[in-house]
């Protein structure tokens, strides 16, 4: 469920639009005025009112943002501002360019993205980039690694709820002699991770944890070398299987004591603020005692943490 | 007449599958002047007993290209009415067709005829169904059917995979989907337990770019990289073979078509040979860049493999699927490969190869 509330009684585009060129005009910016308008729309009111500021005032929306506004308020704004769709192509292209530590914002695309949502994605990446997702994913990468993030981000998987059971018992066999010996089969993982459809995976996960009572991600955090490309298995595993509960992780893990990963907070609560937002924030409230508004409240400022809580919804 | 040109079948070195249907080409001056006989009088004047076999023969597609000659059967059928005696010549007459039944005292058919009968009826009606069937669910069973039957070419994946555009391979993607309840790439990773599954299962899942925006720099790169892979190939096949090297897997699988024909053209400017000649000792990869550097091309020759004298039941199936699935696409370019691969016009090739109704569907398909 979405978090961030549309106004009850919505202004037309262009009323929004002259709402936003007061605000930047003057000494400074309105920063709470953008806030209030931009952060209670949802996709579709957005888009219009950018088409219509553009043709009002000639110019680009997203570029006076980014003259106007500055830090991660900036930031976690021009990306809010784009089409969802371009939204995680953008991230995805960003992700890119420092792999070895951006592979999450990869995995958790093709995780939590729907077949379907995927393919708007992809295309959305075709018209930004000129070229498909899955080159750069591929040129960037080598190895298990490339093999995994390649498989991930190509998939169309099935949709639906058929699971077979008896397949499920036989592939988490598979997977436990894979991850036994210590040394992985790389193959067979993969193909098994980025092929079957959710729910087939989610009765695998489930059959494995059955039989030896340990969660699969357990049993990967014993294999002997911790590479890039085990950690992006696991997150693979733990994305699939419970994504409320990864995403509630990375929120703890981005808002830890010792600084916050501004980027990381950024990019789950824009990406997720008009989806599933509802459900991560109770699944960081059960682990954690405090809510994600609290935590937010405690470890940003200003317009930027003013921004994250009206995507919040309070 | 039969023990030669059994004998001459079964001297073609052809997979182990059936006996080839014996295709004596020698037969072509007869059918001439059979064809002159219908069309000169509409009921033909009495034949000897060996033109009336060799006719049924004809008609029953025992001889002499694909399908069946529906007309030439009913009018043998017409011109036996009544007389079980000389059906029952016909079949003393081609003891390689018919063998005695000692124990029930008659001429029985033999399993592998019947099979070949069954296959060269049913062309047509492939043909018809096919052809009716939406692109997608087209595309979907063939996939399958390459998948899940035994000893099934993989070459149809390939072909699928790198001849449709991204948004075709998608929908049969879903059509799979909606047919199987499974996604392909589960089933072709699943399945496919050789080297070859890597580049299955990312040629299957590609969604390529489809502008036309081209990098010379990086198809030289690319082209490069191509040319290390062939060097390094093994030249024995326990080590890991080239169909399963990542950089090549990579390049093939996620490319734009566009970017791929000038990473071809480079490399070929590069060595002197095409890529597809290096990668002749491995037929997925060779098909792969066929498929993908020209379809027209690709098609006019899996095309021209249908009609040769050794062509088993596969490649002849080929002829059906290139037709049918081309046919709204790129049947015209397909026409100009043909002739200049093989120097004569397609529809005059399908018109010799083929007989009755399933020759007029092709030629229906493949248009003037």
């Amino acid at each position: 469920m979405a978090t961030n509330t549309v106004s009850q009684v919505v202004p037309s585009p262009a009323e929004d639009a002259a709402a936003l060129l007061k605000a930047f005009q003057g000494w400074g910016t309105d920063e709470q005025a953008v806030i209030a308008i931009l952060a209670r729309r949802d996709a579709t009111q957005r888009k219009q009112i950018t088409l219509t500021y553009e043709q009002m005032y000639n110019e680009s929306l997203l570029q006076r943002l980014q003259s106007e506004l500055s830090g991660d308020f900036e930031r976690a704004m021009c990306h809010w501002i784009l089409d969802p769709d371009e939204r995680q192509a953008v991230m995805a292209n960003a992700a890119m360019k420092c792999i070895q530590e951006e592979y999450p914002v990869i995995i958790e695309i093709a995780g939590t993205n729907s077949p379907a949502e995927l393919i708007q994605v992809k295309k959305a990446y075709h018209v930004l980039y000129k070229c498909s997702l899955e080159e750069d994913v591929a040129a960037c990468t080598t190895g298990n690694l490339r093999s995994l993030l390649l498989a991930l981000v190509s998939t169309y998987r099935y949709d639906g709820n058929d699971v077979n059971m008896g397949l499920a018992k036989s592939e988490a066999k598979i997977v436990h002699e894979a991850v036994r010996n210590g040394t992985i089969d790389h193959e067979e993982l993969i193909r098994i991770v980025g092929t079957r459809s959710k729910a087939q995976l989610k009765a695998t996960f489930s059959c494995f944890k059955d039989e030896h009572s340990s969660s699969i991600t357990k049993a990967l955090l014993h294999a002997t070398d911790s590479t890039c490309y085990l950690r992006a298995l696991r997150t693979t595993v733990r994305c699939i299987a419970d994504a409320n509960k990864y995403f509630a992780k990375v929120l703890r893990n981005a808002t830890r004591e010792a600084g916050t990963d501004e980027d990381t907070l950024t990019r789950v609560v824009v990406m997720h603020a008009e989806k599933d937002m509802e459900g991560i924030s109770d699944a960081f409230q059960k682990r954690s005692s405090v809510t994600l508004e609290q935590v937010i409240a405690k470890e940003t400022s200003g317009d930027y943490r003013s921004f994250l809580m009206a995507l919040l919804g309070s | 007449m039969p023990q030669q040109v059994l004998a001459q079948a079964s001297s073609n070195s052809s997979p182990p599958a059936s006996p080839q249907p014996p295709r004596p080409r020698q037969q072509a001056p007869r059918k001439q002047e059979r064809d002159l006989q219908h069309r000169e009088a509409p009921a033909p004047p009495a034949m000897a007993a060996a033109d009336e076999h060799q006719d049924l023969t004809r008609a029953f597609a025992g001889m002499g290209g694909l399908g069946v000659d529906e007309a030439a059967l009913v009018a043998a059928l017409g011109r036996w009415r009544r007389q079980p005696e000389r059906r029952a010549q016909f079949r003393r007459g081609f003891p390689g067709f018919f063998s005695a039944s000692a124990g029930a005292g008659i001429e029985r058919c033999e399993d592998e005829y019947l099979r070949h009968l069954e296959d060269e009826f049913a062309r047509f009606r492939d043909a018809a169904v096919l052809w009716a069937l939406h692109p997608w669910e087209r595309d979907a069973r063939w996939a399958h059917y390459a998948l899940h039957g035994a000893a099934h070419p993989r070459g149809v994946l390939v072909e699928v995979a790198c001849t449709r555009a991204a948004d075709d391979l998608l929908g049969a993607r879903r059509a799979y989907q909606a047919l199987h309840h499974r996604s392909l790439e589960e089933d072709v990773a699943y399945q496919v337990k050789d080297a070859t599954a890597g580049l299955l299962v990312g040629l299957v899942t590609a969604y390529r770019y489809e502008g036309a925006r081209v990098s010379e720099e990086l198809a030289a790169e690319e082209a490069k990289a191509l040319a290390a892979a062939v060097k390094a190939a093994p030249a024995t096949a326990s080590a890991a073979r080239l169909v399963q090297n990542e950089q090549v897997v990579r390049i093939l699988a996620t490319r734009s078509k566009p970017q791929l024909r000038a990473t071809f053209k480079i490399y070929k400017e590069l060595h002197g040979k095409p890529l597809e000649e290096d990668f002749a000792g491995e037929p997925c990869l060779q098909e792969a860049v066929r498929c993908l550097d020209s379809p027209p091309k690709y098609f006019a020759e899996v095309i021209g493999r249908a009609f040769r004298e050794d062509a088993d039941k596969h490649a002849k199936a080929t002829l059906t699927r290139a037709v049918v699935s081309r046919a709204d696409a790129d049947m015209e370019e397909i026409k100009d490969a043909y002739a200049k691969q093989h120097g004569a016009k397609l529809a005059d090739a399908v018109a010799k190869n083929t007989n009755g109704h399933y020759k007029d569907a092709l030629l229906a398909m493949i248009g003037k």
